[in-house]
C-alpha cells in the first residue's frame, strides 16, 4: 500500500517539491539582500536589543522602506491562499478520482479492505504534508528572521507562516477537500466546496478571534512615545508598549494601551493550530466513518 | 461441469433472499441462486436489472441490505479482507489507473494481494503481446479489458466475477476475450469458477454451462443451461391455440401478424413431469437456442402482470430484443 499511494501521489509530491523550491530560492535571494542590508542600516548591533528601537529610527526607516512593503503584500497573498491550494489540491483527488474514474471498484475489490487501504494513504499524505508546511515554515522563518526583529512575531502576517499554523492551515484545506471528494464524487467541485469554507473558517479566526485567545493586557503608554510618538502599526518602533514585538490592539482613555505582548506567540499558534487541527481531524473521522458504512456508490 | 448437486460439495455461490435496496427502489430481491465449483455461469438481464448490483454484493463492495450471499460456504461481508480474497473481479468498463504502466497496474495487484502470482501474470502479459512499460492509456480497449482479467486472474481467486466485460469492446476484441476467458476456464477446471454478466446474450452461449436469468430486480431463471434448455420447447402453433392446451407452461407467445399464415411461436417450459412437448398436428415443436431461451424470459417478465417495480422504458412491452446487442 505504501508504494501504492507514492505510485498515485508521486506527480503531486514532485509538484509540491518544486514550490518549496521555487519559494526557497526567493527566500534566499531576498533574505540574503535583506540580511546585508540589515546589517549597513546599522540595525544588527546594540541598537534594538538594549533600547527597543529608540535611536534607531532612521535605520528602521531606511530599512522598512526598502524590504516593509515587500515583504507585507508578497507574502500575504502566498500565506493566505497557498496553503489552503496545496491541501485541496492533494485532497480533492484522493476519493473522488476513484469514484470519477470508477477505478474504486478496482482499488476496493483487492484484498487490502478500503479501510486500510483509506487510512494508510491518510497517513502517508498527511506525513507528506507536514513535512512539506514545516519545510515551508522554515524557509519563511529563516528569510524573515531579519524583519522579525523589528516586527515581532505576532503581527497578523506574521503570525500566519511562522511557527505551527501554516502546516495546520494545508491539512485542514486537506481534510475538507478529502471529506468533500467522498460527498461530491468529483474532484474539481470538492477543491472548489473545500477551499471556500477553508477560507472563510482561516479569515474569521484571524480577524475576529486571534487577537482575544488570551485576555489583552494594558498598560501605560511608554515614556518614549510622548517624545517620538508611537502607533500600533510595524513601521511603528518601538511600540506604544515599549516593548518591540507586542501586538498593541488599541488606546484606552488615560493613556493605557491594550496590547498582547509578544512572549505570548508560542501559546497563540498552539491555539490557533489547535483549531485547525481538530478541524481537520473531525473532517478524515468523518470521512473513514462513511467510507466504512456507505458500503458502495451508485458510479 | 454440472455437478451441482454431487453430495456434499460447496457451492462456489450461494445467495440466500437476498435483497439490496437503493432509497425506496430495489436494485434486486428476493435473489435465491447457487453456482456450482467449476461452472462457467452467465448472469444475463437487460441493463438495470440489478446485475451489477447482484456482483457487487458477492465481491463485497456492497452490503446487502437483506438476505446473505456466501462464496465457497462462507458469508460475504462488505469491505472485510477475507470476502474479497475469495473473489477475483473485473469491472464495468475494466477500470485501471490510466497515467499506470501494466507493469505499475501489476505492482499494485502484488502490494494488495497477498495471493499475487507474479509468474501467471507475466507469463500471460507476455503471451498476449501487450509491452510491459506500456501506459495504460496508450492500450487499446481490448488490451485494456485484458490486463484487468490478468489482474484478477493473478490474484488467484476461486471466484472470478466478470462484470460485462465485453460490452465496451469491438466484435473481434470480444471474441478474443471471450476465447482467453474459455482457455482459462478449461485449464483451471473445477479449481476456478467463473460468474460473468452480460447483455450480450450471444457472447456467453459458447462458454457458459449454468444460467442465471435476473430481470427487474427478480431472479428469472437459473440452473445448469443443458438441463435449462431440456426443459424448454419451442412451439409453433395456430393462432388460436389457448396456453391451457399448451403441453407446459407457456413463458413467450408471440403472434404472428402474417394474414395468410396466423400461427404464434410460443417458448414452453415443459417441466420435470413432462419431458418430452406433446405435439398435435400442426404444430412444430422445437429446441430452443439459449438466445430464444432468455429473450423468452425476458419478454415474459416485461408483458408479466405482477411487477413489483416498474420497468424501466426501454423493457416495457415490446421488442424488448432492442436490449440486446448480437
Amino acid at each position: 500500500m505504501i508504494w501504492v499511494t507514492w505510485r498515485q501521489h508521486r506527480s503531486q509530491a514532485i509538484s509540491c517539491l518544486a514550490v518549496l523550491a521555487a519559494l526557497a530560492v526567493y527566500a534566499i535571494i531576498e533574505g540574503t539582500s535583506m540580511r546585508s542590508a540589515f546589517s549597513s542600516d546599522g540595525l544588527a548591533g546594540s541598537c534594538l536589543a538594549r533600547t527597543q528601537g529608540t535611536g534607531c529610527e532612521s535605520g528602521i526607516g531606511a530599512f522598512m522602506g526598502k524590504f516593509g512593503s515587500e515583504v507585507n503584500i508578497a507574502f500575504w497573498s502566498v500565506t493566505l491562499i497557498v496553503p489552503g491550494l496545496i491541501g485541496v489540491l492533494v485532497g480533492g483527488s484522493l476519493i473522488a478520482r476513484e469514484l470519477e474514474y470508477g477505478t474504486w471498484r478496482l482499488a476496493w475489490s483487492q484484498t487490502v479492505p478500503r479501510g486500510r487501504w483509506l487510512a494508510v494513504k491518510l497517513a502517508l499524505v498527511t506525513g507528506g504534508l507536514v513535512v512539506l508546511g514545516a519545510a515551508m515554515t522554515a524557509v519563511i522563518t529563516w528569510y524573515r528572521a531579519p524583519m522579525d526583529r523589528l516586527t515581532g512575531r505576532l503581527q497578523h502576517n506574521v503570525f500566519d507562516f511562522e511557527g505551527l499554523v501554516l502546516t495546520a492551515y494545508i491539512l485542514c484545506a486537506f481534510g475538507f477537500a478529502v471529506l468533500a471528494g467522498l460527498l461530491i464524487r468529483r474532484s474539481i467541485p470538492a477543491m472548489v466546496a473545500a477551499f471556500i469554507p477553508w477560507l472563510t473558517i482561516r479569515l474569521v479566526i484571524e480577524f475576529v478571534f486571534r487577537d482575544h485567545f488570551l485576555a489583552p493586557l494594558t498598560t501605560a503608554m511608554s515614556p518614549s512615545c510622548h517624545t517620538a510618538g508611537c502607533g500600533n502599526g510595524i513601521s511603528s518602533v518601538p511600540q506604544s508598549t515599549g516593548r518591540i514585538g507586542d501586538l498593541v490592539l488599541g488606546f484606552k482613555p488615560g493613556n493605557l494601551v491594550a496590547y498582547q505582548p509578544s512572549d505570548r506567540f508560542w501559546p497563540f499558534q498552539f491555539i490557533e493550530a489547535g483549531i485547525f487541527v481538530v478541524l481537520t481531524a473531525a473532517a478524515l473521522g468523518a470521512t473513514i466513518l462513511l467510507l466504512r458504512r456507505r458500503a458502495a456508490w451508485s458510479a | 461441469m454440472t455437478e451441482h448437486d454431487a453430495a456434499g460439495s460447496v457451492p462456489a455461490l450461494r445467495a440466500e433472499r437476498l435483497g439490496r435496496r437503493y432509497g425506496k427502489v430495489w436494485g434486486l430481491r428476493d435473489c435465491t441462486l447457487e453456482v456450482p465449483a467449476g461452472a462457467v455461469a452467465a448472469l444475463v438481464g437487460p441493463n438495470g436489472a440489478g446485475k451489477t448490483t447482484l456482483l457487487e454484493m458477492i465481491i463485497g463492495l456492497l452490503k446487502p441490505t437483506e438476505g446473505q450471499v456466501s462464496v465457497f460456504g462462507e458469508t460475504s461481508h462488505a469491505g472485510a479482507a477475507g470476502t474479497l480474497a475469495r473473489v477475483g473481479y473485473v469491472a464495468q468498463d475494466h477500470p485501471l489507473y490510466r497515467d499506470f504502466t501494466v507493469a505499475d497496474m501489476f505492482h499494485l495487484g502484488q502490494a494488495m494481494n497477498p495471493g499475487w502470482d507474479r509468474k501467471l501474470a507475466a507469463a500471460r502479459i507476455d503471451a498476449l503481446g501487450i509491452p510491459l512499460k506500456r501506459k495504460v492509456r496508450q492500450l487499446s480497449g481490448g488490451q485494456q479489458a485484458q490486463v484487468s482479467l490478468t489482474m484478477a486472474l493473478a490474484k488467484r481467486a476461486p471466484l472470478l466475477v466478470l462484470d460485462e466485460p465485453v460490452s465496451s469492446l469491438d466484435p473481434v476484441a470480444r471474441l478474443e476475450f471471450m476465447r482467453d476467458v474459455m482457455a482459462s476456464a478449461a485449464e483451471a477446471g473445477t479449481d476456478l469458477t467463473f460468474l460473468i454478466s452480460s447483455h450480450v446474450v450471444s457472447e456467453l452461449e459458447r462458454i457458459c454451462d449454468w444460467l442465471i436469468i435476473l430481470a427487474n430486480g427478480h431472479v428469472q431463471l437459473a440452473g445448469p443451461a443443458d438441463g435449462l434448455l431440456a426443459a424448454h420447447r419451442l412451439l409453433t402453433v395456430p393462432r388460436d391455440t389457448p396456453d391451457a392446451e399448451l403441453p407446459g407452461t407457456a413463458i413467450h407467445r408471440t403472434d404472428s401478424d402474417s394474414p395468410s399464415h396466423q400461427h404464434s411461436t410460443v417458448l414452453v417450459r415443459t417441466g420435470a413431469d413432462q419431458p418430452a412437448a406433446r405435439s398435435r398436428p400442426g404444430w412444430q415443436v422445437g429446441t430452443a437456442s439459449f438466445e430464444q431461451l432468455v429473450l423468452g424470459y425476458l419478454q415474459h417478465q416485461s408483458t408479466g402482470a405482477t411487477q413489483e417495480n416498474p420497468a424501466p422504458a426501454a423493457q416495457r412491452p415490446g421488442p424488448s430484443t432492442k436490449e440486446f446487442t448480437r
